[in-house]
């Protein structure tokens, strides 16, 4: 070994850790062992339930709207069902009507002829 | 297999706390990231408690995490872009012990301009004493890499502080000639 490299194990020298490292560190480790005491796999089935319940939530919501926007559609046709019937039913009575009055016409003139 | 060999946490961290923070430290050349480094290493071995297997193994395995963790630093650094011993240099200057030596001082700074193979070889060879052969287990690498590593290490940081000591003697009589 010669004089460099002697100047280089002086330079390299360990250096002293930052005062409070150690506290540091056993505070990290007290803070992980705790989050570990709640095992991750607690955690995991949480979040899972979580999202199974958002999930089953978010379904029935989106079949209920489903549902919903079916009854409104068929209560639209079967409105427009009725007005049409009811268009038809007015159609018809005002040809009855219509009859009737000719027939009406028609008897008073054959009764008018036989009286003459 | 039964062991007889206890783990003491609490004393692996007053053992070896110094050896950490000194090896994340001339890796990175950044105190701050060297501290968050040596808290990493610790906990993970705190992880690993169970498969150490004695004293010694703990002291293998903690050196050759902090060497991986510094170079895994660095790679996550150099890809942001920031060329940490660079910026120390330039902005804040290094802070270091005071030598006895007018290149002692600097040799760390010169250091960190090796490549990182060298600079991690060079490092355990000289601040952890090791042989060429436990740097080699240390490091996972072929033992004539680590030798050609160091000679090569050596041979560059020897020029550098020959140029740097230029350089120191010139101010030297350039401040006693004003």
């Amino acid at each position: 070994m010669d004089e460099f490299e002697r100047e280089l194990r002086q330079a390299f020298a360990r250096q002293p850790a930052p005062p409070g490292l150690k506290n540091r560190i056993m505070q990290r480790r007290r803070t992980a062992s705790s989050r570990r005491s709640f095992p991750f796999f607690a955690w995991n089935g949480l979040a899972a339930s979580f999202v199974s319940v958002s999930l089953c939530i978010l379904a029935a919501l989106a079949i209920y709207g489903g549902y919903e926007q079916r009854q409104a559609e068929q209560r639209r046709k079967a409105e427009d069902v009725r007005q049409q019937v009811l268009i038809a039913l007015r159609i018809t009575n005002r040809a009855l009507n219509h009859m009737n009055h000719q027939l009406a016409a028609h008897g008073r003139a054959r009764q008018e002829s036989g009286d003459n | 297999m039964a062991r007889d060999w206890q783990p003491d946490f609490e004393q692996l961290v007053d053992n070896h706390q110094s050896m950490v923070f000194s090896l994340a430290l001339r890796m990175t050349g950044d105190r701050g990231l060297a501290e968050e480094i040596a808290q990493d290493v610790f906990l993970e071995l705190d992880r690993h408690l169970g498969k150490i297997e004695s004293a010694a193994h703990a002291c293998f395995w903690l050196r050759r995490v902090a060497i991986s963790r510094s170079a895994d630093a660095l790679r996550r650094r150099r890809v942001r872009g920031i060329g940490l011993w660079v910026e120390l240099e330039e902005h804040h200057g290094l802070q270091l012990e005071p030598r006895t030596s007018p290149l002692g001082g600097r040799l760390e700074g010169l250091l960190a301009m090796l490549p990182e193979p060298q600079r991690a070889a060079l490092i355990l060879r000289y601040q952890e004493d090791l042989t060429p052969e436990e740097i080699a287990a240390s490091l996972d690498a072929p033992v004539a890499t680590v030798k050609s590593n160091l000679q090569r290490g050596l041979k560059l940081l020897r020029a550098k502080a020959a140029t740097h000591l230029k350089e120191f003697v010139r101010e030297k009589e350039y401040a006693r000639g004003v």
